[in-house]
């Protein structure tokens, strides 16, 4: 006998899906980075984070959004973290991680990559701290009544806020897929994260491109993070729960893959709530674990990572 | 070069002047007895930097009371200091924490902390071998089941509180329904306090009150979702409900989870154990509706007969009303001042001796905490009752023991 239901089971898949929805756009975020710049960022949970509170302030903390209502103002808010930790990168990089990343750098030994992992765990720090001292220690979320309300496919019951946040998800899956494979910015971006060298022969500015991915993807965290912020509660170290599990999808994906790292997060979303049909719920995150080192251990390149492109 | 005294230099020089003025007082008590120092390590970043927060709030008004009131009369007057350490969000940068603050100051007398029992266990690896008297709310009994001897658990352990508090929620029950309930779910995180008090129940607790587990979920916190965990619930539909999180975020999760399947507002009666479902941060995240009804047990909240401290309370720090945290820091500051007083000396072994021979039933002290402030050889609390808390119309308020309760209980029926 099954030691559960039919219903057990579409269930958990519908959590899971709708969860990895939300792990899909961060592992997107940081897929562009890495994919771009070859930059492993530890901070950015921390981005996530920040989005979370500029989510939190703009509808429940200052009440900007208010007038949108509970339903509209969560999901406007969280699409106005993503410029507004745009912005934020953007001065990031060009003061600090520009110093330790891109040629400048590629010359010296590591290419600039013992500098990278120091400063962005410093900004982690820094983000961590900083929030603590100005968001405070305390608890928070955004109140919207999607957080508990459902809607109904027979017995399966789908949480409004999840829905939400993985449409939002699959749309800008959608347009980072589009912007990258169809437009010259997208194209110029690809160009400079597959040979820095070449590209700037062919008149592309590197660095800006790396700005602008370096700020696209901690842009695109941040907005998984106000919808995160729609149905869990948070506080200045939050960021750091959803590292690992971004960095595993991303991994998983396949790295520099921004396709693969879409289906990286929906896959650890999935496996996340579907273990707990048949494992106790204390190994949800080993069996992350177990699933992610099945497939490094078949496709060492990841799911749609391609060989050449971890050379 | 002029001569003239400066605008600057006039403003510098009365700053200068006003700082010097309570320095003098300073040096004038110094000269009258040295300050006596007591430790908190609490959690002051992290997921539980809330919780030290509340605590620090608790023991530094005591502490400013103790002062005010004329400090450690046997000592000369001697005024209590406060030093504080974060706990961090890991045991190991609790025991760091510990260690730092340990080899920083050689002359501490005592000290409380560190809320999580996971952190209090490896505390007190480093309290005890300084042989430094240490005060705790932590409820875990694997605290004082080490035969440490300078270990003190104010709370009852969790073992004691699960044994207390299941026959407690079945009269409660019984009494409103007519009907005994016979099956309960649990679901918990794996944190230590949650552990012992989920290992009793699965160990004889639950057979002794004739209780099956429909459910029975022990999950790694944070939650990132509560859907498969409450999904059982729905399944296994069990009388009631124990929830054993220690973190305010996953009681939200579970909580809206619950509403969201139709099983909230009394569908299935919830209990809960510990300080944490009694937050008002939890109030601010999820609104009244949702917390109406819910009943849980804890190791001390406020009673009656405290009204005017808590008022005080209030004040002084805006916050909404007084919890565990905050109310037994400001006892264990309290506790000190009364073994200092008896021990008539700054010394660690002396207090710590004081604190075995008290058995205080009232005063400031005995007033923060259920039952006589008296330990026994495992350094537990000895004929401590059990609390329960309820919510209703917006706040959690003292139900049980009936002598101290601030208001009648309820079982929340739908």
């Amino acid at each position: 006998m099954m030691p559960f239901t039919a219903t057990d089971f579409l269930q958990a898949l519908a959590a899971g899906i709708l969860v990895g929805g939300a792990y899909a756009l961060m592992c997107i975020g940081l897929g562009i980075i890495f994919g771009s710049m070859r930059v492993i960022n530890f901070a950015q949970g921390d981005f996530l984070m920040l989005g979370m509170y500029a989510a939190f302030y703009l509808t429940t903390g200052f009440g900007v959004l208010a007038f949108l209502g509970p339903y509209g103002g969560p999901i406007v808010a969280a699409f106005l973290a993503g410029p507004l930790v745009f912005a934020l990168g953007w001065v990031l990089h060009r003061f600090i991680v520009a110093r330790v990343t891109g040629a400048g750098v590629a010359q010296i030994e590591g290419a600039g990559a013992y500098g990278q992992i120091i400063v962005t765990l410093g900004i982690s720090l820094i983000l961590q701290n900083g929030g603590l001292i100005l968001f405070g220690s305390t608890p928070v979320g955004i109140r919207t009544p999607m957080s508990r309300q459902s809607w109904e496919i027979g017995d399966v019951l789908l949480n409004q806020a999840r829905v939400v946040s993985f449409l939002v998800a699959v749309a800008l899956a959608a347009g980072v897929y589009l912007f990258l494979s169809h437009t010259r910015l997208g194209k110029g971006l690809r160009a400079a994260a597959d040979n820095p060298q070449a590209a700037i022969y062919m008149g592309i500015d590197v660095e800006r491109a790396h700005r602008i991915a370096w700020s696209l993807g901690v842009g695109i965290t941040a907005i998984a993070g106000g919808l995160v912020a729609t149905f869990q509660t948070f506080q200045p170290y939050s960021g750091f729960d959803f590292v690992i599990v971004m960095y595993a999808g991303v991994v998983l994906g396949g790295l520099g893959s921004n396709f693969g790292a879409f289906w990286g997060g929906l896959l650890i979303g999935i496996v996340q709530q579907m273990s707990t049909l048949i494992l106790p719920y204390q190994l949800q995150n080993t069996a992350i674990f177990v699933v992610f080192l099945l497939i490094i251990f078949l496709r060492p390149q990841g799911m749609f990572g391609r060989l050449s492109e971890r050379t | 070069m002029t001569k003239h005294p400066t605008r600057r230099g006039v403003t510098a020089g009365l700053a200068l002047g006003t700082l010097a003025i309570p320095g003098l007082g300073i040096a004038a008590a110094r000269a009258q007895a040295k300050p006596i120092k007591i430790a908190l390590i609490a959690p002051l970043s992290g997921p539980w930097a809330r919780q030290g927060q509340l605590m620090r709030m608790g023991a530094e008004m005591a502490l400013e009371e103790i002062n005010q009131k004329g400090g450690i009369q046997k000592l000369g007057g001697a005024k209590l200091e406060l030093v504080v350490a974060d706990a961090g969000d890991s045991t190991e940068k609790a025991k760091n924490a510990a260690q730092r603050l340990l080899s920083q100051e050689p002359d501490l007398v005592g000290g409380t902390g560190a809320w999580l029992s996971s952190f209090t266990l490896s505390v007190t690896e480093v309290t005890e071998r300084a042989q430094l008297p240490w005060l705790t709310l932590s409820y875990s009994d694997a605290i004082t089941n080490r035969g440490f001897k300078f270990v003190f658990q104010t709370s009852p352990t969790a073992d004691h509180q699960a044994a207390e508090t299941i026959p407690t929620v079945l009269k409660l029950a019984e009494a409103a329904t007519g009907k005994r309930p016979k099956t309960i779910g649990i679901i918990q995180d794996n944190t230590a306090s949650p552990v012992s008090f989920g290992k009793q129940l699965r160990d004889g607790g639950l057979d002794k009150a004739g209780l099956k587990a429909v459910v029975d979920q022990v999950f790694t916190p944070p939650l990132s979702d509560a859907t498969p965990l409450v999904d059982k619930v729905r399944s296994a539909k069990p009388d009631f409900l124990m929830l054993l999180t220690s973190a305010m975020p996953d009681c939200k999760l579970i909580l809206e989870k619950l509403d969201e399947f139709k099983l909230g507002k009394g569908k299935i009666p919830l209990i809960g154990n510990g300080a944490p479902f009694g937050s008002p941060e939890l109030l601010k995240t999820i609104g009244p509706e949702l917390l109406e009804g819910l009943l849980f047990s804890v190791a001390d909240w406020p009673m009656k007969g405290q009204e005017e401290f808590i008022e005080r309370f209030k004040k002084r720090t805006g916050e909404p009303w007084l919890t565990q945290d905050s109310l037994t820091a400001y006892g264990d500051v309290w506790i000190f001042k009364e073994a200092l007083e008896r021990a008539g000396a700054a010394d660690k072994l002396k207090v710590a001796e004081a604190i075995r021979g008290l058995n205080l039933t009232e005063g400031p002290a005995a007033a923060c905490f259920p039952g006589p402030i008296k330990f026994d050889e495992k350094g537990r609390r000895v004929d401590v009752p059990m609390i329960f808390a309820q919510w209703q119309k917006g706040v959690p308020i003292t139900v049980y023991p009936t002598d101290r309760a601030q208001a009648e209980p309820f079982w929340l029926k739908a």
